[in-house]
């Protein structure tokens, strides 16, 4: 087991793409991190610069506390799960599984001990006799997976090993890897653009964009306090309400953050934190999951007027799509209890929950800091 | 009905043209089993049939040494093509070695005709001293097979070979364990079938042979055509050798069906 850490490092391909841009990241010894990002972002270079597949342009890289920046990928010691399997096409799956142990001279005992028992924990057992090619993407998925854990390596690297599964196998995988890295206690990276993948899984969440990191942290750390309007706009389905604002000053000190037609008055916790802010634009975040359909503690929770456009009804909860009563700015999400039904273009009033607002700067994207959540 | 057409139809044009591949062939087996007399006759005529076409190519002409020099040249030429290929075609399609330059640069020496580069090739061994020798034929057919073959083989190590090759690099191998365990087995099937067409490529390549070999080292086509000779043809014998020397051509036949289709068509990984 390793940490592993990033510095600075960049990546700029030959066609001059920067990839990765100067990126810095802390991987702690035994931590599941999650690599999370739009299509593109510089995920898979990243987790290939960790594999050494991919030369570094500049920065160090270091894994377990050694500096690796050419040290060849088969002396590092990790292991890497592929999107694709890339399982050996001509050996059977026993073989794809001792393949790593043979070249690395392991007693053919032990070899077997160690195939035996990874197999029996991904119940593959009656596959091992196969071809890759007579395996159904599932136990290609689990196969690939074993053969990853045989090696008993430093660190895994998993490159959206969920991706080419179907609902409910990626979900029941999805399980299986949390406990198996209960079980081994293994530092493991995994790459994702599936955000439900990063909030479940995840010990802490990385995540990046055109190249750079755009913040780390643990999963409810980053969804409710989003570094920037990207990362707001990127995590849960439906994602953060950004309406523009403004902050208004309302006479002895007391602020409140006026959109059109709805003035919310900002707590008295968050005062000092957005005075600066007072006369400003601003952008105005507001999670679904913060509209409630009745109104609570009067100084905790304020009334928002809203115009029904439609419903999603999902089953364990309806998805509410409105307007400002206004009619103004953008579309309104709001996640309602299941028995919540609502005509199209019927009016109503919903109570939003104070203490969970967010305020982004319009110019830099970036969130104004606050105290955390009283 | 009309499924039954379905059906119909196709047989009907693949006979036909089975028929037109395969009459030339059945005529010259049987004008090996006739007489040069019998053979010219229209319409064609049964007469006697007899082996004496078979003895006689072996006793009048030198036709062992013509099939041996045949056999040594194609299997050398394609032993030692086939791992530069392989090997060629590797650097290429991994390395990206020359870049599209130096590839299309080994097309090109194909798309030239072969008699223009025949005549330096000769005046090349001339200089060497090695003139009329099997090893310049052998060098000759290389000169054709190896272009070819590698061109062949490049679009194996494509794509998604290189995934396969980063996991067993990042499983412990080094490049040539990763290459010799990993990409060589995995496009054996393309290998192979590019080693089958390397050998028929020499076995019936006439011109390069016709120029530079000599009266021991003559091959099977060369041997064959100087059967036509300028008191006439010899069109009996010709058509005996001709068929024993389709013979190994044939014998191949079911490795070729299996993999120069597997291997053309599926690719690599499928
Ligand atoms: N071999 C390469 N040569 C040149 N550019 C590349 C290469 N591989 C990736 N890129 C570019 O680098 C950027 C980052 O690619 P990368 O594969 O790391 O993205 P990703 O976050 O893994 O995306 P995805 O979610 O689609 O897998 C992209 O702009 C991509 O086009
Ligand atoms: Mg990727």
């Amino acid at each position: 087991m390793a940490s592993i850490t990033l510095d600075k490092i960049t990546k700029v391909y030959p066609n001059d793409v920067t990839a990765v841009n100067g990126v810095s990241l802390d991987i702690r010894d035994g931590e599941f991190m999650i690599l999370l990002g739009p299509s593109g972002c510089g995920k898979s270079t990243t987790l290939r610069m960790i594999a050494g597949l991919e030369a570094i342009s500049s920065g160090d890289m270091l894994i377990g506390g050694r500096r690796v920046n050419d040290v060849d990928p088969a002396d590092r010691d990790i292991a890497i799960v592929f999107q694709n399997y890339a399982l050996y096409p001509h050996m059977t799956v026993a073989k794809n599984l001792a393949f790593g142990l043979k070249l690395r001279h392991v007693p053919a005992s032990e070899i077997e001990t160690r195939i035996n028992r990874v197999a029996a924990l991904l119940g593959i057992e009656p596959l091992l006799g196969r071809k890759p090619s007579q395996l159904s993407g599932g136990q290609r998925q689990r196969v690939a997976l074993g053969r990853a854990l045989v090696r008993e390596p430093q660190a895994f690297l998993l490159d959206e090993p969920l991706s080419n599964l179907d609902a409910t196998l990626r979900s029941s995988m999805r399980t299986e890897l949390i406990k198996l890295h209960h079980t081994l206690g293994t530092t493991i990276v995994h790459v994702t653009h599936d955000q439900v993948e990063a909030m479940t899984m995840g010990e802490r969440i990385c995540i990046m964009k055109d190249g750079d990191i755009v913040q780390v942290g643990e999963p409810m750390e980053v969804y409710r306090n989003p570094a920037n309007t990207f990362v707001a706009s990127f995590l849960a389905t439906p994602p953060m309400n950004l309406l523009p604002g403004r902050i208004e000053s309302v006479g002895a000190g007391a602020l409140v953050v006026a959109m059109d037609g709805v003035a919310l008055p900002v707590p008295t916790a968050f005062q000092a934190a957005y005075a600066s802010h007072s006369g400003k634009p601003v952008i105005v975040g507001l999670r679904p999951e913060d509209f409630h359909l009745a109104a609570g503690d009067a100084a905790r929770t304020a009334p928002i007027d809203l115009v029904t456009i439609t419903t999603e009804v999902l089953g364990p909860e309806v998805i509410l799509v409105a307007n400002l009563a206004s009619g103004a700015g953008p579309e309104i999400h709001a996640r309602m209890p299941r028995d919540f039904r609502a005509k199209i273009g019927q009016p109503l009033t919903l109570h939003f929950d104070l203490a969970e607002i967010q305020l982004f700067d319009p110019e830099t994207t970036r969130v104004l800091p606050r105290p955390a959540h009283p | 009905m009309n499924r039954l057409a379905k059906k119909i139809v196709p047989h009907i044009i693949l006979t036909v043209f089975s028929l037109i591949i395969l009459m030339p062939l059945v005529w010259i087996v049987r004008v090996s089993l006739t007489d040069k007399l019998t053979a010219y006759k229209i319409p064609p005529e049964i007469g006697t049939l007899g082996l004496n076409n078979y003895v006689d190519i072996f006793e009048r002409f030198p036709f062992v040494t013509w099939f041996a020099n045949s056999f040594i040249i194609a299997i050398v030429s394609t032993a030692i093509a086939l791992p530069l290929a392989t090997a060629m075609a590797y650097s290429f399609a991994r390395l990206n070695t020359g870049g599209a330059l130096l590839r299309l640069g080994v097309l090109a020496s194909q798309m030239l005709p072969p008699i223009i580069l025949v005549l330096p090739l000769f005046g090349v061994f001339l200089f060497v001293g090695l003139t009329q020798s099997r090893v310049s034929l052998i060098v000759a057919h290389l000169s054709i097979s190896l272009p070819f073959l590698s061109w062949m083989l490049v679009s194996f190590f494509e794509g998604d070979m290189a995934r396969l090759e980063e996991a067993a690099r990042v499983d412990g191998a080094s490049r040539w364990q990763a290459f010799l365990l990993v990409a060589v087995p995995v496009a054996a099937p393309g290998i192979l079938a590019a080693g089958l067409l390397g050998f028929i490529l020499s076995w019936n390549e006439f011109l390069f042979v016709l120029v530079l070999s000599g009266p021991g080292t003559q091959t099977l086509p060369v041997g064959l055509a100087s059967l036509e000779t300028h008191a006439g043809v010899e069109i009996a014998p010709l058509a005996a050798a001709t068929v024993v020397s389709l013979l190994p051509v044939f014998a191949l036949l079911p490795f070729l069906r299996k993999h120069l289709i597997k291997g053309l068509s599926l690719g690599a990984l499928k």
